[in-house]
């Protein structure tokens, strides 16, 4: 069995809610974005012809009761790949209207050492 | 086996050509003005016989003769789809045709920039067509007619005579002014919901009177560009009916693509799915994917169905378009390019036949089961 791996890609300063960062770990790239303060990563590939997944418009989940109405869940849950603008569920990697169509997503954790949220951690597990 | 005993006793120009009988859902009885005259008011009457029929239609030439098979015309006269007589002879009891769909004449109705003229002679239609012909054969259903253009008018038509039971449909051209999944039609889907029929797009009209051009790139010279053209705009009315939502505000109205051919939607669906995927966040009133739009409601009919290069093409196309829910028979009796129930498709596995010679139309419609196989 491959043995997984842990990486720190970056400080819980350098990525506030509702941003992102794509760093390379282990020859891979990926995006860490943090949610409302929960962190996730998500592999830089969109499954569909290879675009750089998370260099797309990060946004919410769009919904409708009927024509002409227009809701948006989920704020920041959603990236949208930059070639074809297919979304994808950030936490899970998901496609919207496919589930079977997905990138990889890690785990992620963060390890508090720092006299500061600030300085604290983030690994992502491989 | 009462059938087959019947028919050896018949001679051999009289047995019916299939052995099991089928639902046709495109016959075309005459209803040109000259058989509905006498049922338009007499504003109407008057105004025709001073001044002409004042109807758009006949831009290009048409093929056959006519636009009819050349053999259709009755001998004493008369229009090709006028006599029931003939119909039953050279169509119904020689393809043993257990219901067929009557889908009229006289599509230039749906042309015309005078409502009320337009509203007017689709009732003198529909009545007509309930006296001579639903009354006369039992076999035979009707299709309301309906100004499609004035959409209070045409919903009035359909509560009208829509509650009949021989009346199993409402047909409008594929010519238009607006797509058919424009809001401005929403009184006809109400309408046709109340009365559980089935809106059928029939060919035709495009590029005459109010209708927009035959094609987007504009008026063709020929009848067989026309023609060639109509999947396009067929395919724009179906986009029309997903991406403006019609079948999420009328989760039970079905939608009936007639003549425009049968195999061109595969790639179409092909492609309305994948464009839905990355264009999703524009129209989120659309809750699933296109195609299942199609498959949940929408049925297409076969004539003049495209001939394939070979059978395999044949049948990945079928599979495509989920034919065996989505396909019903038609042959366009008496119109010149008419299919014969026998021979206008490959032969079909016995399931599949069925299927589209007969359940899915049934279903469609509610008709009864095949008389034959009632008890069985």
């Amino acid at each position: 069995m491959k043995q997984s791996s842990q990486h720190i890609v970056g400080t819980v300063g350098e990525i506030p809610p509702g941003t992102h960062k794509i760093v390379e770990v282990g020859g891979r790239s990926v995006g860490i974005y943090n949610i409302n303060g929960v962190f996730h990563a998500l592999r830089n590939i969109c499954p569909h012809q290879g675009a750089e997944l998370c260099k797309g418009i990060v946004s919410a989940y769009v919904t409708s009761d009927g024509p002409g109405d227009f809701q948006f869940d989920r704020e920041g849950e959603i990236v949208r790949c930059p070639w074809h603008q297919w979304e994808f569920d950030i936490p899970t990697g998901c496609m919207i209207t496919d589930a079977v169509m997905r990138t990889k997503t890690y785990d992620v954790t963060v390890e508090k050492f720092g006299v500061s949220i600030d300085n604290d951690l983030i690994l992502i597990h491989m | 086996m009462q059938t087959s005993n019947t028919n050896t006793q018949l001679p051999v120009d009289k047995r019916p050509k299939l052995k099991r009988s089928i639902i046709d859902c495109d016959i075309h009885q005459a209803t040109g003005l000259d058989a509905i005259k006498p049922y338009l008011p007499r504003a109407y009457q008057e105004l025709v016989k001073q001044y002409g029929p004042a109807l758009p239609g006949g831009m290009h030439f048409n093929g056959g003769v006519g636009g009819r098979m050349a053999d259709a015309y009755p001998e004493d006269g008369g229009n090709a789809g006028s006599d029931l007589e003939l119909m039953q002879k050279q169509h119904l009891d020689r393809y043993n045709v257990e219901y067929g769909i009557l889908t009229g004449e006289g599509y230039a109705v749906h042309a015309i920039p005078n409502y009320d003229y337009a509203a007017a002679m689709c009732r003198a239609i529909n009545e007509y067509t309930i006296e001579h012909w639903l009354s006369q054969d039992s076999r035979l259903r009707g299709s309301v007619f309906i100004s499609k253009q004035a959409p209070y008018l045409a919903a009035q038509e359909i509560n009208r005579v829509g509650g009949r039971s021989d009346m199993v449909q409402v047909v409008v051209s594929s010519g238009s002014s607006i797509p058919y999944g424009n809001r401005h039609y929403d009184p006809i889907y109400e309408a046709c919901v109340r009365h559980n029929l089935p809106f059928t797009i029939h060919v035709g009209l495009e590029g005459e009177g109010i209708n927009s051009p035959h094609t987007g790139a504009g008026y063709v010279a020929h009848y067989i560009e026309q023609r060639c053209a109509r999947p396009a705009v067929m395919g724009a009315h179906l986009a029309s009916f997903i991406f403006d939502g019609v079948f999420e505000r009328f989760p039970t109205l079905k939608v009936v693509l007639q003549e425009a051919g049968v195999l061109w939607l595969a790639p179409f669906l092909w492609k309305l799915d994948q464009e839905w995927k990355g264009l999703r966040v524009q129209t989120p009133w659309v809750r699933k994917k296109p195609s299942e739009y199609f498959r949940d409601h929408v049925r297409v009919t076969t004539q003049p169905f495209e001939e394939t290069p070979n059978r395999q093409i044949f049948d990945h196309l079928l599979e495509s378009i989920y034919a065996k829910e989505t396909l019903m028979f038609c042959s366009d009796y008496p119109h010149w390019d008419y299919d014969s129930p026998s021979q206008a498709l490959p032969k079909l596995e016995p399931e599949l036949w069925d299927s589209i010679y007969y359940q899915n139309a049934a279903k469609l419609y509610g008709l009864p089961p095949r008389k034959t196989e009632e008890t069985k």
